[in-house]
């Protein structure tokens, strides 16, 4: 598995709710931070369409452009959501890939995302195994593991 | 993403560089000490050392006592860029799963 981005919480519903309250409601739950905006002009209205598989993930900004951020690649409701991501900033031949997960614990439902970066690696036909090797990633890793850590608290 | 981010991943996707990035982080070397580490021919170490510089992510000088010896070592800040873009994903998704969570425990 390459590394990536990993951020986890819990929500006080069952995995069945939360994914379709993910899916369903993301043109309501999402929010533009000024910090990390998908473009210049906000995230737009982010929806599912159509949803279910087979699927994209779209936003149409306010100007009314619409931009595909990515295709869904898995949509196993309560379970797993997989999409791809691309901003305008991107070049064409550079994705992202975000996994969503659902997981039941007790009655609540464990939420993890998974933004994968390293698929931008231009060489598509590159195994990227060994990545989890590389020294930058084992500076970061003291740094996952500090965070996952002090989500455990949440967890 | 941008032309530097590309060019470093580009040096990353083989896995002799990236064992070369391994080694060097734990100190600098020559080419031929990294060529006998990695099982390499001197010409294919150079065309590797070539990519890596290229990248950005090594840079190579002379020792004080010795210019005729050429020594390889890690660029400071090579991965600056991608620490920042993993920052950034990290901060964006802490983000809008707290909004996430208050939205669905908001019972909407």
């Amino acid at each position: 598995m390459s590394a990536a981005v990993i951020v986890a919480l819990r929500v006080a519903v069952s995995p069945e709710e939360a994914f379709t309250a993910f899916t369903r409601d993301i043109g309501r739950w999402w929010t533009s931070h000024p910090l990390f905006q998908l473009s210049r002009g906000g995230d737009g209205a982010l929806r599912f369409d159509p949803a279910g598989p087979g699927g994209r993930l779209v936003t149409r900004f306010d100007d009314g452009k619409e931009w595909e951020i990515g295709a869904v690649y898995h949509w196993l409701p309560g379970e797993r959501l997989s999409f791809g991501w691309r901003l305008p900033s991107f070049k064409p031949d550079q994705a992202t890939e975000v996994d969503v997960r659902f997981e039941a614990v007790g009655d609540e439902t464990r939420v993890t995302v998974e933004h994968r970066g390293w698929d931008a690696v231009p060489q598509k036909h590159v195994a990227r195994h060994g990545f989890e090797l590389m020294l930058f990633q084992r500076r970061l890793g003291e740094h996952w593991r500090g965070l996952l850590k002090g989500m455990e608290a949440g967890l | 993403m941008s032309a530097a981010l590309d060019r470093m991943l580009g040096a990353l996707a083989d896995p002799k560089r990236r064992r070369a990035i391994e080694l060097l982080g734990v100190r600098p070397r020559s080419a031929g000490e990294l060529a006998a580490d990695l099982g390499l021919a001197p010409p294919a170490m150079s065309r590797h050392l070539r990519a890596l510089k290229e990248g950005g992510l090594v840079k190579d000088g002379h020792p004080d006592f010795d210019a005729r010896v050429r020594i390889y070592s890690l660029k400071d800040g090579a991965t600056a860029e991608l620490k920042q873009w993993l920052a950034e994903t990290e901060a964006l998704w802490a983000h809008q799963l707290g909004a996430f969570k208050a939205h669905v425990e908001d019972g909407e």
